[in-house]
């Protein structure tokens, strides 16, 4: 009885959730483009994450396989080794990394997919936002 | 003294335990686990993602023995895609003091950000009492918290030790937040089953 109780409880609380994942996705949607072309990031994270950067880059990456918190940490602490990166958030629901640098110098894309890969994850795309 | 006194310190200062087996490049797991049939504080750390080498010790519950392994987990398989993740381990560890102590076992999971889907076995040469371990576990998180947030998941976990006998199934909770996570859940049959985890 007490596992069929328990059953029940997981499949209502996954239906609930899966009913408030479609709203939230609905409010923060919003077109962001690098370069005449739209990425899939939430708008309102962005807009945040850059408020406080006074120039320099940012580059968003698009990471397969970032689906928890908990894996996500080590890309954070892997960028925040490197000297030349301000800060880094990542974007959970979009499977996106942001990384905000504070030089206009090119960015080496290679060492972006290095360290991610580091981490254990794939990187499918790196698009850079000047700011 | 022992693991009982080191477990019980880290359940203190450490508010959360954790369920992977290898970090990130370069990267420090500290963990806490208890159960039924023993009681367990292990550190690894990982030179790349793909394997942990680490230290042991275990407090058997049942024969009160103590024992201090060095231990190695290898990935064997990853799969990413854009909203999952597939993982496979090897498991080993040895006593370098009794080298009739030791094991070996795999363990692999699924998951999503929704969903999460794990097992594993592990068979346990303890000197005369051998025995293996065997897990299901099966989850949701009732809602998808963001970077940073407090995460839940919901689980049902089904275990066996041959030193009990039959499989017990349970219903766990798994809290996690930053570097810190913990796994609680409890039946009559198994008991306490409780694992905290720190990454660092």
């Amino acid at each position: 009885m007490t596992q069929l109780m328990t059953l029940i409880l997981l499949f209502a609380t996954s239906c609930f959730a899966l009913a408030d994942e479609k709203s939230a996705h609905a409010m923060h949607e919003a077109d962001v483009f690098i370069d005449g072309s739209a990425i899939d990031i939430d708008s309102d994270q962005l807009e945040r994450f850059t408020a406080d950067l006074q120039g320099g880059q940012v580059a968003v990456v698009s990471v397969m396989g970032m689906v928890c918190d908990f894996c996500a940490r080590g890309i954070e602490k892997t960028f925040k080794r490197d000297k030349s990166v301000i800060k880094v958030d990542v974007d959970l629901a979009k499977g996106k990394v942001l990384i905000a640098f504070a030089s206009t110098a090119p960015i080496d894309r290679e060492a972006i997919d290095r360290k991610i890969l580091a981490n254990g994850q794939n990187v499918t795309a790196v698009q850079i936002l000047s700011i | 003294m022992g693991i009982r006194f080191i477990w019980l310190v880290l359940c203190l200062v450490s508010p959360i335990l954790a369920a992977r087996p290898i970090s990130y490049s370069g990267g420090s797991t500290l963990m806490a686990f208890t159960e039924r049939a023993k009681h367990s504080v292990y550190y690894h750390y990982s030179p790349t993602y793909q394997y942990s080498l680490g230290v042991e010790g275990v407090r058997n519950r049942i024969s009160g023995d103590e024992h201090s392994y060095v231990r190695l987990t290898y990935l064997l398989n990853r799969k990413n895609t854009q909203h999952s993740q597939r993982n496979l381990y090897l498991q080993s560890g040895i006593d370098p003091v009794d080298l009739d102590h030791h094991f070996y076992g795999v363990h692999g999971d699924w998951e999503t950000r929704r969903l999460f889907s794990g097992f594993g076995y592990k068979y346990v040469n303890d000197q005369g009492s051998d025995y293996e371990e065997q897990f299901v576990q099966l989850g949701v998180a009732p809602y998808l918290g963001n970077y940073g947030d407090l995460h839940t998941w919901l689980m049902l976990k089904s275990k066996k030790n041959t030193l009990f006998g039959s499989w017990s199934t349970y219903p766990v909770i798994r809290l996690f937040k930053g570097n810190v996570f913990a796994e609680f859940g409890y039946s009559d049959r198994s008991q306490w089953d409780a694992h905290l985890m720190y990454r660092f």
